[in-house]
């Protein structure tokens, strides 16, 4: 749902970084996205190529790395994926909190990051 | 090797063409990073002032102004109070809440679907801290983007109720996870939707054990008083 504003700020730390190098352009953009933020890909790349226009990075591509949700029981130990719930009612498959194997609650060690990686500048 | 590249994580790629080069440039940036910042700004500058701020969040028409209604007049002889609301537009709930005589500043977000930490500080620019002991920020009518963006308060309350359906906690489960307080509003109305609050409270213990849980009807006031204590307030 706040696919805007994150896509504003992966926009805007990118000029930022161009600025700063003196670029002429931006060639490429990679960030990692986990899948536990709920952000919808496509609608990240929709408002990247609006955003995008008529700035250094009008010719930028972005590429995004999708991380998947990692979790950690502390009840059997578990370590891995979450079950995923598919729910018509959603655009995406819904996560549980729940321990796969032994429904205790899990602590999530990944899928919840938003991360710009690197980015390539032409000057 | 020119000053050009003294940056260890800028590394030279290829020619790109005539005096044109190609740089990669490593930033590992959390882009939550800026907002988590911002986040703990608030907060200590809160707790310099020795406020406290609660963050109430919660689905659209779950109850959030009316508890937000209710607390007030049951906590403004105890302390000196302020509401941050936020809405995409309008200032009509804030108007609901400053006839209880308290101060009550709109924070519209325009099209964004939560508040951020930059909007918090805004507003805390705008009011005197010194004159107040308690801040609610009622945050936009929404149970996916708020967990995304803490705001510096220090304790968060969740409403849904229970015309929104019996399976609300289990399809959220992030925001239930972040939360102290969690309300099951419209209470009155569980056995004319056919929801049962045990079996909401148990999904929602099942995603955080310490959450406490209140079934409250907010327009009478019933069990407000469970929220006041849950709040510790």
């Amino acid at each position: 749902m706040h696919e805007f504003a994150m896509t504003t700020q992966i926009v805007e730390t990118a000029l930022k970084e161009a600025e700063k190098h003196e670029a002429k352009q931006v060639k490429d953009i990679y960030v990692v996205i986990g899948s536990l933020t709920f952000l919808s890909l496509e609608q990240v790349r929709f408002a990247f190529d609006v955003l995008k226009k008529d700035t250094l990075l009008n010719d930028a591509n972005l590429h995004i790395e999708e991380k998947p949700g990692y979790v950690k029981c502390s009840s059997c130990g578990y370590e891995g994926r979450l079950k995923l719930e598919d729910d018509p009612a959603y655009h995406i498959p819904v996560p549980l909190l729940r321990c796969p194997k032994c429904e205790a609650r899990v602590e999530i060690i990944e899928g919840r990051e938003c991360t710009l990686r690197r980015v390539k500048i032409i000057r | 090797m020119s000053e050009k590249t003294s940056n260890p994580s800028m590394k030279e790629v290829v020619e790109a063409g005539e005096g044109e080069e190609i740089y990669d440039i490593e930033l590992d940036e959390d882009l939550l990073r800026a907002n988590k910042e911002i986040a703990e700004e608030n907060r200590i500058l809160l707790e310099s002032k020795n406020v406290l701020a609660v963050d109430i969040m919660g689905s659209i028409g779950s109850g959030k102004t009316s508890l937000i209604v209710k607390l007030v007049e049951a906590l403004k002889e105890k302390y000196r109070i302020a509401v941050f609301k936020g809405d995409l537009t309008t200032t009509i709930d804030a108007e609901r809440i400053s006839k209880h005589g308290v101060e009550a500043v709109p924070i519209n977000t325009g099209k964004e679907c939560h508040l951020d930490a930059n909007l918090i500080r805004k507003a805390l620019s705008r009011i005197n801290i010194d004159d107040i002991d308690l801040l609610f920020i009622e945050n936009v009518g929404n149970l996916i983007c708020p967990s995304e963006f803490p705001l510096g308060s220090h304790k968060r309350v969740v409403v849904v109720s229970v015309t929104e359906g019996p399976y609300m906690a289990v399809k959220h489960p992030f925001i239930f996870a972040d939360a102290d307080v969690a309300v099951i509003n419209k209470m009155d109305l569980a056995e004319a939707m056919d929801v049962s609050i045990e079996k909401l409270e148990r999904d929602i213990k099942g995603l955080n054990a310490s959450v406490k849980v209140v079934a409250t009807n907010c327009r009478s006031g019933e069990n407000v008083i469970e929220v006041v204590r849950a709040l510790r307030l």
